[in-house]
């Protein structure tokens, strides 16, 4: 039995490129029929074109990161009570000196969850809500300064160890809460190559003179703050 | 048990797979793109720890697709986001288009966005990911016939739109 017009043009509309039999045959019975599959193949066609908005570069390799970071990640979690019945031992009489000698990082990632790990909560919880005073003299010390717009909203400052000298730890008190940077004047990253672990993600931000990590409790948070961060850590005069 | 390696073979081959298809998906229901990138970031990120729940590669797509969803129902909730970057997306190639052209595709895109989610999804389902009807009714959980409807509505809505707007070209005279 022949198909009827009217169903064909709602097979037409919802699967017009259909490979069932009955709707192939219908589709070559009579010259009406075909007219409207052509003219709907090329909407298809259109359909298609505005639909197929061009992934990101880079996208696979973005997403195979990951991976690694969390694997990494898990091989930490792993190994965590020994460590940390290991860092108890040495932190008898000697605290944080194992960690900041540390310069066998064999990542930038490696870098910043072992350092977000070591004092990461600790910096956080010193963060007030009053603007740190000691921003620009730290910062101009590893020839940057921040713009008002930052300087503002850091709560704590402190230098720290990076995989390539001093750098500077910083609490940022954001409109949706605290926000950890680590400002690395002479490491170069990825930009905007992500990392997740423990309960964080992070973020790592070229920058015109070196580099940042952004470490936050979400994504969408970190993502957002990229190009201000990128933007606020200005070279001084001369410095870049 | 999957070795290491092979479990890092196995997720990569997914994120060479799919990763674009998911982008494209991820944009077309939320709009922005640095939201879409964090989509798809988080729902590889999950579909790492819970790899070797996935027995049939065959199904990767279809549950790298339900966790997407999933994610993107919890992150937005409470909040829907405000569609923006699809509509300035300019592909290169479309530079090369007829004017007229160029114009329908933008027409298009904007319909795509202001579909009801219920006539979206479907569509996106069909032309980005390629499914099936069959498979469209199973990732939503809804009948074959009312996907075809929503299929067939989806479309309808995108054609009316064009006439409205102007744009004859030669598709739309028979609907």
């Amino acid at each position: 039995m022949s198909m009827k017009f009217s169903e064909f043009k709602r097979l037409l509309g919802a699967e017009p490129r259909s490979r069932d039999p009955k709707f192939l045959r219908a589709r070559q019975s009579s010259p009406e029929f075909e007219a409207a599959a052509a003219m709907a193949e090329h909407f298809e066609a259109r359909l298609e074109q505005s639909l197929m908005i061009p992934a990101p570069d880079g996208l696979a390799e973005t997403l195979q990161s990951i991976s690694q970071t969390a694997a990494v990640d898990s091989e930490h979690r792993r190994w965590w009570p020994l460590a940390l019945a290991a860092s108890v031992l040495i932190a008898v009489g000697a605290a944080g000196l194992t960690w900041n000698m540390n310069r066998g990082w064999d990542s930038v990632e490696e870098y910043v969850m072992d350092h977000y790990r070591h004092d990461g909560s600790r910096v956080m919880a010193m963060a007030g809500a009053d603007k740190a005073d000691d921003v620009q003299s730290i910062l101009s010390e590893l020839n940057v300064q921040a713009i008002p717009a930052l300087a503002g909203i850091i709560g704590v400052i402190k230098y720290c160890p990076t995989p390539d000298g001093k750098g500077a730890h910083m609490i940022l008190n954001t409109e949706t809460g605290p926000v950890t940077v680590i400002y690395m004047p002479e490491t170069q990253v990825t930009d905007r190559e992500t990392l997740a672990f423990d309960d964080v993600r992070a973020l790592l931000v070229a920058l015109p003179r070196g580099s940042a990590a952004i470490i936050g409790p979400d994504q969408k948070l970190v993502s957002s703050l990229h190009g201000f961060i990128q933007q606020s850590i200005v070279p001084l005069a001369g410095k870049s | 048990m999957m070795s290491e390696t092979d479990r890092q073979a196995k997720f990569n081959g997914l994120a060479e797979a799919y990763g674009a298809d998911l982008y494209r998906y991820a944009m077309w229901i939320c709009g922005n793109d640095a939201l879409a990138k964090d989509l798809v970031q988080e729902t590889y990120l999950r579909a790492w720890k819970a790899l070797d729940k996935l027995n049939d590669i065959k199904a990767a797509k279809s549950w790298l697709i339900t966790i997407l969803r999933r994610e993107f129902a919890r992150t937005f909730e409470r909040k829907v986001p405000s569609f923006t970057d699809v509509e300035n997306v300019v592909v290169r190639e479309e530079q090369e288009l007829e004017p007229e052209d160029r114009m329908e595709i933008k027409l298009l895109r904007q319909g795509i966005l202001t579909l009801p989610p219920k006539y979206r999804e479907p569509l996106l389902m069909q032309v980005v990911l390629g499914y099936s009807c069959e498979e469209i009714s199973v990732a939503l959980g809804i009948s074959k016939s009312a996907v075809m409807t929503q299929l067939f509505r989806a479309r309808e809505q995108l054609k009316s739109r064009l006439q409205k707007d102007g744009v004859t070209g030669n598709v739309h005279e028979i609907f």
